[in-house]
């Protein structure tokens, strides 16, 4: 029995444009696991991004709850979510968004010390998460600028893992990325999962999709479908197939 | 230039907010500017206005003795001066006298006319401006014009030592005399009571002799050589004289010290908004460096580019200068009563066309030369650089302050980086702070020194200060001193005796004469030398040395009662009571030229005595050989509370301009901060940091710059502002300044002006609260 780390009942998630009411997400239920790799899919607008922020308490539901540990995060204060967000959730970004004006290491520091008292420890753990991603000292010293796309976003994900959190939300986390160093984002990511690092990706890449294990399929707000795909193995053409498959009922 | 007017005001759409800023910056610059130029090239010719409207004189001269020898005398000696260009010649009385004024007294030399005599002088009339319908009375000055001092009041004046009571009529308006800043103050009388006064004999009779000259800037001059010709022939005669510069000057002063200060804050505010302006061009860039280098990789020019930025500046600065020379418009009347309490000389506020394009041509050629400057970056990015916003291919940036070296807290840490990667927002923030704390010190020194305790301004404009003056008959000098020598309520007396002597190869001045110069309480009066202690001895006012060409060692001869003697001067002094044209000499000194005929006696009393009863026993003892008792309290009560008045006025006036300038600069600055990093904020909001901590933390970023600014420019502004306030009152005489700078004050002043800034920093974060991480998504 998997352990329930996120829940949500009837969550909804509606915007107005230009007076006009959109539902991007529409009664969604769904439980999140512990030690998942769960990767959400679906077409652009399907309301992919607007699920995995609302999920993590970067944005709240229009109806409905989200409960995270049997505490409702859906009716929590803005600096309450804030609290919730540096304990219990990392992210990464399409983007990245490091802070340009800090070097490396302090991008990664700075999140850290937001929950860290022991900052020798902490520093210590830095630099342990920036060696196993293959982040060098002297790229530690540098500023987002003067670094490679791919070497950003494996800073990203160090910053991202740097509390420890219970889950990590990736966002499209290859998108800006040639295929080479998305490549090595990914194992990066599947690394940390075979860990027990619970990780929930947002995608329309099957190469990124292939690395998760729970995939589920988001069309027009509602969660259409949900695939188990197992453990990641590299290289396993029958995970392949029944993703397709799986993609194909969807209408892909 | 419609390519430019477009970008322009495509660029005003996006920041409405840093423009409104601006133009609220340059607003209250161009008010305070167009206040100053009205008052410095049009309020001061109000006089020359009036002077020719009254046909004024520009020597006035009284001389006690109205015979008619005497008059034909004056008469002889005026037509035969080729200057003379027209003169008066009338009946008047001279005496000193005192009359309330300002919850205090005035005393001054009262030059006492006929109400017909006055309104009908061919040269030097009085204007009635206010009349009424009692035919027996007085006319006073419209000066004085008070509560109590109104039409149908009775007013109680000392003429001599005789108090007499009259109702007042109306008031009048007289150039040269209209004030007792004038160095004589004119009252006219109706015809009945004029009658009954020289009948009683209270106040000598005299010649008042008003000439107007051809050549006004000779007016000293001639003064002086009119004064001298009428000693020489009538020695023992009392005179009294003003010429038109000094009076100009004198009855200025406040119009002076009051441009002075607004014009030095129209600049600060100025220069604060430009260097507002300079900063947000250079954000701007910075922020649009790619939409610029597209603009330039399709071909527009750098001339379009800086262009549409100088209309947009220029255009916004020249709307709102034209809305701050109205706002001037609409506080002048305020800045007119004030002045006018000093002047007391009616201005008819009109609208006047030359300040105000001085103001718009200054604001606007500020605005735009700064911009030009600011655009430079524009001018010299390459396309392809500016398509990279900027970002070089190779850069060496360096991280100075790395998290994981510091011990601060993460808030404080990070506000630090911020402060050390925004060089520009720092830049401004020490500008805003030094100006700021200028004008806190000078506040503190008007507080110290004029608001709470008066003494140390009236040491360095009057000189000397008593509890007592009493000028008493010279036959009985040795008597009153004998008698006040052993009277137990007296603490102290000295001589300290004012009389007007001549340099004969100058100019009038005042001499003050004391037996012994070290009992005298100021004892700064002398700032470089020494007091004259022989009687080859004096010491002069450094204005006036310096525009002689005169220092301490040097040699001068001075004429008094028709006799030269040379002095060697021992020091220079400052008094700015009489612009400067001041002289120390010792009693002997004196006695080389001539007797004192009366002598004026400084004098302290013991605490508790009543200084009227004091003068009541001492009239009692000595009848009408006291000449005159006045109490130098309650003449400086009247005096100082103008100046008091007016110093609180335009240290609360600084207070509110300094907070103003604190919040807008903030405001832009916090705002273009938020604007630029919203971003980052919106980054570090989804890693987790709290609204709270983001704002102390955006807050605490312009700390350092403030809190360092603040403190150096409190001590450095402290440090020079005695210098600084000597150079701005020079032209009245002060030279060197001697202020208590109140540490204290500037301490507890300094410390509120950076709370302030921090609140207003935090408040004005407050934004941060609707940034929320999902801004992120923005850019999907």
């Amino acid at each position: 029995m998997k352990e329930t780390l996120i829940k949500t009942e009837k969550l909804s998630k509606s915007f107005s444009n230009g007076g006009v009411m959109q539902h991007v997400l529409k009664n969604i239920d769904l439980q999140l696991y512990k030690g998942d790799f769960t990767v959400i899919m679906g077409a652009s607008g399907a309301g992919k991004s607007t699920l995995l922020y609302t999920l993590s308490g970067m944005d709240t539901p229009s109806l409905g709850t989200i409960t995270y540990g049997g505490r409702a995060i859906s009716d929590l204060s803005p600096d309450e979510l804030a609290i919730f967000r540096r304990s219990a959730c990392g992210f990464v970004f399409q983007q990245i968004y490091l802070i340009d004006g800090m070097s490396v290491m302090d991008n990664i520091l700075s999140a850290g010390f937001l929950v860290s008292r022991d900052k020798k420890a902490l520093i210590r753990h830095a630099r342990e998460l920036c060696k196993a991603v293959d982040i060098s000292e002297e790229t530690q010293k540098k500023f987002p600028s003067q670094i490679s796309g791919g070497e950003a976003q494996r800073a990203g994900i160090v910053r991202a893992l740097i509390n420890s959190p219970e889950i990590l939300f990736a966002d499209e986390p290859t998108g800006a990325l040639n295929s080479k160093t998305g490549l090595d984002v990914l194992d990066t990511l599947t690394k940390f999962n075979e860990q027990g690092q619970s990780v929930v990706m947002v995608t329309h890449d099957m190469r990124s999709a292939r690395r998760g294990n729970r995939i589920l399929y988001l069309k027009d707000g509602v969660i259409l479908g949900e695939c188990d795909l197992g453990k990641y193995v590299h290289g396993h053409r029958a995970r392949h197939e029944k993703l397709s498959a799986f993609l194909t009922e969807m209408g892909w | 230039m419609r390519i430019s007017f477009l970008l322009a005001c495509a660029n005003l759409r996006r920041s409405k907010g840093q423009t409104s800023t601006i133009i609220i910056l340059i607003l209250l610059a161009a008010c305070m500017l167009n206040l100053w130029l009205i008052l410095s090239m049009d309020y001061k010719q109000n006089f020359d206005r009036y002077h020719d409207k009254l046909n004024a004189e520009h020597v006035t001269l009284v001389v006690d003795g109205a015979s008619t020898e005497m008059r034909e005398f004056l008469i002889q000696t005026l037509e035969s001066d080729e200057r003379t260009t027209d003169f008066s010649l009338d009946d008047s009385m001279q005496t000193m006298g005192l009359f309330p004024y300002n919850n205090g007294e005035l005393n001054s030399n009262l030059v006492i006319l006929e109400k017909q005599t006055a309104v009908s002088r061919s040269v030097g009339r009085v204007e009635i401006v206010e009349d009424s319908a009692f035919t027996s009375g007085i006319y006073m000055p419209i000066l004085y014009k008070s509560e109590d001092i109104a039409i149908g009041n009775t007013v109680k004046i000392t003429i001599g030592n005789n108090e007499m009571s009259y109702i007042v009529c109306g008031f009048f308006n007289s150039i040269m005399g209209g004030s007792h800043n004038c160095g004589m103050c004119e009252l006219v009388l109706t015809e009945d009571n004029y009658k009954a006064l020289a009948e009683m004999g209270y106040a000598p009779k005299s010649l008042l002799c008003s000439v107007r000259i051809t050549d006004k800037s000779q007016s000293e001059d001639y003064e002086t050589m009119l004064k001298n010709i009428i000693s020489s022939r009538y020695p023992s005669a009392r005179k009294s004289s003003n010429s038109y510069t000094i009076v100009a000057q004198a009855r200025y002063i406040s119009q002076m010290i009051c441009s002075g200060i607004i014009s030095a804050m129209a600049f600060l505010i100025l220069l604060i908004a430009l260097i507002v302006i300079a900063s947000n061009i250079a954000n701007y860039i910075q922020e649009n460096m790619k939409n610029l280098g597209v603009l330039k990789a399709i071909g527009y020019t750098n001339r379009q580019l800086t262009g549409a930025l100088i209309l947009q500046f220029s255009g916004s600065c020249l709307i709102a200068a034209m809305a701050g020379v109205g706002i001037s418009y609409s506080l002048f009347p305020f800045v007119n009563t004030m002045m006018g309490s000093q002047t007391g000389i009616p201005y008819q506020i009109r609208f006047l066309p030359l300040p105000m394009l001085d103001t718009l041509v200054i604001a606007w050629t500020a605005v735009a030369v700064v911009v030009w400057f600011s655009c430079r970056r524009i001018r010299n990015a390459e396309p392809i650089v500016a398509l990279r916003q900027g970002v070089q291919t190779h850069n060496f940036k360096r991280n100075h302050f790395p998290l994981e070296e510091t011990n601060a807290p993460l808030s404080l840490a990070l506000a630090v980086k911020t402060t050390l990667s925004g060089m520009k927002y720092t830049i401004t923030v020490c500008i805003t702070m030094l100006m700021l704390s200028l004008v806190i010190v000078f506040s503190g020194l008007m507080v110290e020194n004029v608001i709470t305790d008066v003494t140390p301004f009236l040491n360095l404009v009057v000189g000397e200060t008593a509890d007592s003056c009493v000028n008493v008959n010279g036959a009985i000098e040795k008597n009153f001193l004998d008698s006040l020598n052993t009277n137990e309520q007296v603490e102290e007396i000295y001589l300290y005796n004012t009389l007007a002597v001549s340099h004969t190869e100058g100019l009038e001045l005042i001499a003050i004469i004391c037996d012994d110069f070290s009992k005298i309480t100021n004892q700064s009066i002398v700032f470089q030398g020494r007091f004259p202690k022989y009687d080859n001895e004096i010491a002069i006012g450094a204005k006036y040395a310096r525009e002689q060409g005169l220092k301490p060692g040097s040699e001068i001869t001075i004429t008094a009662s028709g006799k030269e003697a040379s002095y060697i001067i021992t020091g220079l002094t400052q008094m700015s009571n009489n612009l400067g044209r001041d002289c120390l000499l010792t009693r002997s000194g004196y006695e080389r030229m001539g007797e004192l005929q009366n002598a004026s006696y400084y004098i302290n009393v013991v605490e508790e005595v009543d200084i009227d009863t004091f003068h009541a026993e001492i009239t009692e003892q000595f009848g009408d050989n006291i000449n005159s008792t006045i109490s130098i309290l309650s003449v400086m009560n009247g005096f100082t509370a103008v100046y008091i008045s007016l110093i609180t006025i335009i240290v609360m006036a600084i207070f509110v301009l300094s907070a103003l300038v604190i919040v807008f600069v903030l405001y832009l600055l916090v705002r273009t901060m938020l604007n630029n990093k919203k971003r980052d904020y919106g980054i570090l909001k989804a890693l987790g940091f709290t609204t709270r901590q983001l704002i102390l933390q955006t807050a605490l970023s312009l700390m350092p710059a403030i809190i360092l600014s603040t403190i150096v420019g409190l001590i450095v502004n402290s440090l020079v502002i005695n210098p600084l306030t000597a150079l701005f009152l020079s032209s009245i005489g002060i030279v060197k300044c001697t202020f208590t700078v109140p540490v204290g004050f500037i301490a507890i002043a300094g410390i509120g002006l950076i709370l302030f800034a921090f609140i207003t920093a935090c408040l004005l974060s407050l934004r941060i609260r609707k940034i929320a991480p999902k801004v992120l998504l923005a850019g999907e």
